[in-house]
């Protein structure tokens, strides 16, 4: 199929009317970008290098390649346009030059590239790409992967414009495909805003479909309560901020007695005024069975002052409290 | 049990045991060379666990009957010797390990038992005390309506003075056991939940009022009677809950046939968690507050494992002061915290039981 749409493209260069061109019909659309200002400004500078590729459908065109000159050329005021016409040629042949066309104009980004995938599955014989035709055309071949990108160009706008900006990876754009729509919407909405790592939008996006299971609530309404919609809405504050605030809301929530022995433990290490040199730090999720104090001096004096530190340390009485109360939670210790 | 498929292992064919199965479950006896035949149809599945509880595979055990049960060193392990008669398990619970155990996971029922005898003559010589149980790889009487394994292993175990037998079910397959010649030398024993932990995600279980049931008419025939009250889910109220299954455990059963009892909060590796998701949408066990264990395992935040061993303990306690309460893989911090002493006061956890088997199962070593 690959060779017989190489033998096949017998263009034929033309004038053509603008009017004649279907610009709404973007079945072979393969770009993400709309915006033609900056065509326009090189096309008045230095012409129509390369005319746009068109076939011919009913009395007018399609596009096959070339909307965003199409557009510019309209907008310029253009009443016809040169045009390297396409004749009757097939579906997938047209797909075919339309997707080898925009991969050698530039790399394709993610939602081009399911796009892409999209187009020639639709329209091959057999509803599936050759092998040979993805891998000639740059595209990825492995089953588990096309399969997860043609997704892509099917998700809400907001995720594929997450995906455009690189706000939104596509391990994470593929969770969120697995939401329901809103509900991915809200998330790609906050993610555009505050921009977190990864692995933060992983641990929001699971904190929240899992309070929702233990509470037995709809997650947009953990959304709601615990301030994620309105932070969507709400410009200026510090990013880092309101992404530290919402992941401690939500672990409150997920994990409330953990918090709240966090919590404890860090308001009695407070009182013990232990200063910079001197840290006292729980087992990991106070599990094990072992604190850790650490040390850190440069000077025989700065030992000497650590020593008396430690004294005043171990006759503490919410010392014994830390060391005693973890089985707890340090709930009574903070009562008394 | 259902069995939509029957493998026996090449070697075995013509054994009575296969044509038995194959009468029983009305399917045709496929040979196969290898196992891999066998996981392979298994694997193929949309759900391969929840096919591998239909697929039944005759074969023989390669390794070993008698295996230690796999402790780790943080958190104390009971001592207790697993005897390996098959794997997984007709039934299926939410939480079950052997989900993720085995890849895949199929019912697999070892046919070599005159190997497995040999072992056990082995052990029996030693003429120490060792507890030992049938239901740490499988269900102990799931084999029951087909095989004749318990009743072997009963009168096996009758045979001998140093050595205890646990039969760990949900079920209430009791019936062809109950007039065995025991000598209380087989301990039955089952698992007990709150009836919505049972509801929820014990598919295919009995109900907490049939097992209970079972085990009284275990204990009116003689045998010893043990407890476990494992996995405990924390949710909220579920103390309330447990309460109630420790008040319907003693209605039913004199605390006196029992020999211990033991506590142990969910915990699971942390894969399990997709499979439970994926498995069981309507299950909300996986919600609760876990931690990352030191052993790998997913476990329940310390205080409040801490607070439903001792809530529960403390109404085992209010019925029977004296009973043998222990708890599941737990360090001496929680024992201390929930039962108020740590093992090693009371000479370890195996001595422990060693102890309670001792004295109800009129064990006594020749060392
Ligand atoms: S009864 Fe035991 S072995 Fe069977 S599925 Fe449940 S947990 Fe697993």
């Amino acid at each position: 199929m690959a060779s017989e749409c190489g033998e096949a493209a017998a263009i034929d260069p033309r004038v053509v009317p603008l009017a004649d061109i279907d610009l709404g019909d973007e079945r072979f659309r393969i770009t993400t970008q709309r915006e033609s200002g900056d065509l326009q400004a090189s096309i008045r500078r230095f012409g129509l290098r390369t005319p746009p590729l068109v076939t011919p459908v009913g009395a007018g065109f399609i596009i096959v390649n070339g909307f965003r000159r199409v557009s510019a050329c309209r907008e310029m005021g253009w009443k016809s346009t040169p045009a390297r016409v396409l004749p009757t040629a097939s579906a997938y042949e047209c797909a075919l030059t339309a997707v080898a066309e925009n991969s050698l104009e530039r790399p394709l980004n993610l939602i081009e590239t399911s796009r892409a995938l999209n187009l020639l599955e639709q329209t091959a014989p057999e509803g599936r790409i050759p092998d040979a035709d993805a891998s000639a055309l740059g595209l990825p071949t492995h089953p588990s992967v096309a399969v997860r990108l043609k997704l892509l160009c099917r998700m809400p706008v907001d995720v594929q414009d997450g995906v455009l900006d690189g706000t939104i990876s596509f391990a994470m754009a593929c969770e969120l495909s697995r939401l329901e729509e809103d509900l991915g919407i809200a998330f790609a909405s906050l993610f555009r805003r505050l921009k977190p790592s990864l692995n933060k939008q992983r641990e929001i996006v699971s904190l929240v479909s899992e309070i929702a299971g233990r509470e037995n609530v709809d997650p947009r309404q953990v959304l709601e309560e615990c301030g994620l919609t309105q932070v969507i809405g709400s410009p200026g504050t510090d990013r880092n901020q309101q992404i530290h605030g919402i992941r401690r809301q939500l672990r409150l929530r997920r994990f409330p007695s953990l918090a709240a022995a966090e919590h404890n433990f860090f308001v009695l290490r407070q009182r013990l005024k232990l200063g910079a040199a001197l840290q006292l730090a729980p087992p990991r999720d106070f599990e094990g069975t072992g604190f850790t104090l650490a040390l850190s001096f440069q000077t025989i004096e700065e030992v000497v002052h650590l020593r008396a530190k430690l004294d005043e340390l171990i006759d503490h009485p919410d010392f014994k409290t830390l060391l005693t109360g973890k089985g707890r939670g340090f709930e009574k210790a903070l009562d008394s | 049990m259902k069995i939509a498929e029957l493998y026996v292992d090449a070697q075995l064919a013509g054994r009575p045991e296969a044509e038995a199965a194959s009468r029983r479950f009305k399917v045709p006896i496929q040979t196969v060379g290898s196992a891999q035949e066998v996981y392979a149809s298994v694997a193929a599945a949309k759900d391969p666990i929840g096919r591998g509880k239909h697929v039944l595979y005759l074969t023989r055990n390669r390794g070993a009957f008698i295996k230690s049960c796999p402790g780790t060193h943080h958190y104390t392990c009971c001592g207790y010797k697993i005897l390996h008669i098959g794997t997984f398990c007709s039934m299926d619970c939410s939480y079950c390990i052997l989900q993720s155990y085995f890849h895949p996971p199929v019912l697999q029922y070892f046919l070599n038992h005159d190997e497995m005898d040999q072992e056990l003559e082995q052990l029996f010589a030693t003429r120490a005390i060792h507890r030992l149980g049938t239901g740490e790889f499988t269900d102990s009487l799931i084999w029951e309506p087909w095989t004749h394994l318990s009743e072997r292993l009963i009168r096996k175990f009758a045979g001998q003075d140093g050595c205890v037998l646990e039969l760990k079910t949900k079920t209430a397959w009791v019936d062809s056991l109950l007039d065995l010649p025991h000598r209380r030398r087989t301990i039955l024993a089952w698992s007990l939940n709150t009836d919505e932990v049972i509801r929820t995600d014990e598919r295919g279980t009995t109900s907490l009022d049939a097992r209970l049931k079972a085990a009284a008419r275990g204990a009116d025939h003689g045998y010893p009677l043990a407890f476990h009250f494992d996995p405990i889910v924390i949710a909220d109220g579920c103390e309330a809950d447990y309460r109630r299954t420790v008040e319907r455990l003693f209605a039913a059963v004199d605390p006196r046939h029992i020999v211990w009892i033991s506590l142990g909060a969910l915990r699971f590796m942390p894969e399990l968690k997709t499979v439970i998701r994926q498995r069981f949408k309507h299950s909300r066990i996986v919600y609760g507050e876990f931690i990352g264990g030191l052993d790998g395992k997913m476990r329940y935040f310390k205080p409040l494992r801490m607070r439903a061993y001792r809530d529960i303990a403390a109404a085992i306690r209010a019925v029977a002061p004296g009973i043998c309460i222990y708890l599941c893989m737990e360090d001496d911090e929680v024992w201390e915290h929930a039962l108020g002493f740590q093992p090693a006061q009371r000479g370890g956890l195996s001595r422990m039981l060693d102890e309670a088997a001792v004295r109800q199962c009129h064990l006594s070593s020749g060392r």
